[in-house]
């Protein structure tokens, strides 16, 4: 297994007014590809800046970003999109599908962008649908499924492209705990499959099923611990 | 680029049918440009071929000659007017000189009161006529016999009605051979001439035609006449007119260097006269047009921006999953000229409609062309695509995460 993402000395700062806030101050990590990551902190630690920065949406002020071998922190906009478009899977917190598409087209998205032909991302789609259980409510929109549905549905987007990494922000922020478990179970086995997966919450219960855990505080790392094995996690339960 | 049109244009009807009375608001002022611009361009249109027809029908190689010719200023009309009559003897000398070149017939006429039994008609025209009329005017003649040379000659009191003339006083009877009064003088029906329909909503069958001498007796006056000559070789039609013109100022003792004291009228000149008017609606129309269609656009404009602040998130979202700018910029464009588009389309089908209508219930008549239609849909696009790209522009700006962050 290589290396998926390196960061180093990774400053970002935002100006707010005449102050400069400085989210991020000095993160270095770095992540191997098939790891199954959890970053916590409370509001205000950089979590979210780390988080943008890792899934492209955002470039840092100063330090290094290397995503399987390449430098991305000093590319332009529409390198960007490239880089999120071919190795970024997002799921988020308010699941963001399209409200006017059903779920095989919000699937289609990311082909879509890719070029994918036609038909080619209809299979990939429909493929990718029923690997999340979801054969069934290809043609549902999404205020026709449960938020749990939803969830999954946004969960079979970002895999359809075939990223290296899922990035997930406060997955089952929105969910019951049920299905959030129901979530956080197909992040398992997705990971289990190789995929490398960083989520980032601030929920305990979340964090507890990674195998690693990043805390930061006032933009810095405050802790990194690789925590015991899934299977004595849920053994523990 | 990646996205393709199917897609753009998919989310732009989406978006136009889930805004459904926003967007036919929004396109009122495209509507109304590209209906104004194809219902007066078909209408003149069909004007013009309607004009032109009947002109030529009339024979492009016929010409008039009389005091005042063609001419709209009304204070060289009232100087006209006061040059010497043109008399049949100068129609005959014209005539003579053209020789086998040319038809030649002279005409002058009176409005009066027609009658036959207890029927009457008013104000119809009375023709007085000599020369080659039949052969200048394509007159046909439906029962009897036309005017001969010999009626002419001897000034004979003998009549050939105009169909809506002989329709009216002999409704369901034969007219030949019957006595009709007009004024105060008694015409024996010898004829009736064929329908030839009707110019611009008026009748061109409501007449008695006479022979010129029997005019005289009637009116108290000697009429000045107006000259047709038609060509016998098209080709030849202007040596034609040189000709006429040179004989007229002989026999009319106009002096060298002295403008004429008579007037020559072609259908030219008609036809031109028609285009300058139908230009000058023409541009007031395309003026009108143009304002709707700036105000249309901006229109279509602000409603863009509305909507690419309406979804600033869905705009985020397509980014995170990898929409580049061009992606973005292309989808709001595509929506922007689907948007005018289909106002253009509506607008074209109203115009059509309107054309049509107008052109059913007046004698005005249309001319649907393909040049209209595309004109109105191309202009509507270039509405769509100008008013369209500030509002991409910005939708293709936005930063990912301020899009996604956006409520």
């Amino acid at each position: 297994m290589g290396v998926l993402l390196d960061i180093e000395d990774l400053h970002r700062v935002y100006h707010v007014g005449t102050e400069d806030v400085h989210a991020l101050a000095g993160v270095s990590l770095r992540i191997q590809e098939g790891e199954y990551v959890a970053i916590m902190g409370p509001s205000g630690s950089g979590k979210s800046t780390i988080m943008n920065i890792i899934g492209c949406l955002d470039t840092p002020t100063s330090g290094r970003y290397r995503l399987k071998d390449r430098e991305v922190s000093s590319l332009g906009d529409d390198e960007l999109a490239r880089v999120r478009n071919e190795e970024i899977g997002f799921v988020f917190q308010t699941f963001n599908l399209l409200a006017r598409a059903d779920a095989l087209h919000n699937v289609e998205l990311p082909l879509i962008y890719a070029g994918v032909p036609p038909a080619e991302r209809r299979r990939r789609a429909e493929e990718a649908l029923a690997s999340v259980g979801l054969a069934d409510r290809m043609k549902h929109k999404p205020n026709e499924l449960s938020g749990g549905q939803r969830q999954r549905v946004a969960v079979a987007r970002a895999l359809v492209n075939r990223p290296s990494l899922l990035l997930a922000d406060e997955p089952t922020g929105n969910l019951d705990t049920r299905t959030g478990d129901e979530i956080m179970a197909l992040f398992g086995t997705i990971n289990a499959a190789g995929k490398s997966v960083i989520v980032v919450t601030h929920e305990e219960d979340v964090a507890a099923r990674s195998r690693r855990i990043v805390r930061l505080r006032d933009g810095k790392i405050e802790s990194d611990l690789v925590t015991e094995s899934r299977a004595a996690v849920a053994g523990a339960r | 680029m990646a996205i393709d049109f199917q897609e753009s244009t998919g989310i732009a009807f989406q978006a136009l049918r889930a805004n459904k009375l926003r967007s036919l608001l929004t396109l009122l002022g495209t509507i109304i440009g590209v209906t104004a611009v194809i219902a007066v361009i078909s209408l003149v249109q069909g004007m013009n071929h309607y004009v032109s027809d009947r002109l030529l029908a009339q024979g492009s190689n016929v010409f008039w000659v009389d005091k005042i010719g063609f001419e709209m200023d009304n204070d060289k009309i009232r100087e006209a007017l006061k040059r010497p009559d043109l008399t049949v003897v100068e129609a005959e000398a014209v005539r003579d000189a053209l020789g086998r070149k040319a038809y030649v017939k002279a005409e002058a006429g009176d409005n009066e009161e027609v009658k036959y039994l207890q029927k009457k008609m008013h104000r119809i025209q009375i023709k007085g006529v000599a020369g080659d009329f039949q052969l200048v005017d394509d007159q046909e003649i439906e029962i009897g016999r036309p005017l001969a040379d010999v009626d002419v000659q001897r000034r004979r009191s003998v009549a050939v009605l105009g169909s809506e003339v002989a329709d009216e006083l002999f409704p369901g009877i034969d007219p030949l051979g019957r006595s009709i009064q007009a004024g105060n003088r008694r015409f024996q029906v010898v004829g009736v001439a064929k329908r030839k329909g009707s110019f611009f909503g008026e009748s061109q069958d409501r007449y008695v035609q006479i022979p010129y001498g029997a005019l005289l007796k009637l009116v108290s006056y000697t009429p000045s006449v107006s000259i047709g000559v038609k060509s016998a070789d098209a080709g030849k039609f202007e040596q034609v007119m040189d000709e006429t013109r040179a004989i007229l100022r002989v026999v009319r003792h106009v002096r060298p260097g002295q403008p004429d004291n008579f007037g020559i009228t072609t259908p030219e000149a008609f036809l031109g006269l028609w285009r300058n008017f139908t230009a000058t609606a023409f541009i007031v129309v395309i003026g009108v047009a143009a304002i709707s269609l700036l105000v249309g656009g901006i229109v279509i404009m602000n409603t863009m921006l509305v909507s690419v602040t309406e979804r600033t998130r869905e705009i985020g979202v397509r980014k995170a999953l990898g929409a580049r700018r061009g992606d973005i910029m292309l989808q709001f464009l595509v929506e922007a000229v689907v948007l005018s588009l289909v106002g253009g389309a509506i607008g074209v089908a109203l115009g059509i409609s309107i054309a049509l209508l107008v052109g059913a219930v007046s004698p005005l008549p249309a001319a649907v062309s393909g040049v209209a239609v595309g004109l109105g849909v191309g202009m509507s696009a270039l509405v769509g695509v100008f008013f369209g790209v500030y509002p991409a522009a910005r939708a293709a700006k936005l930063d990912p995460v301020d899009a996604l962050r956006y409520e």
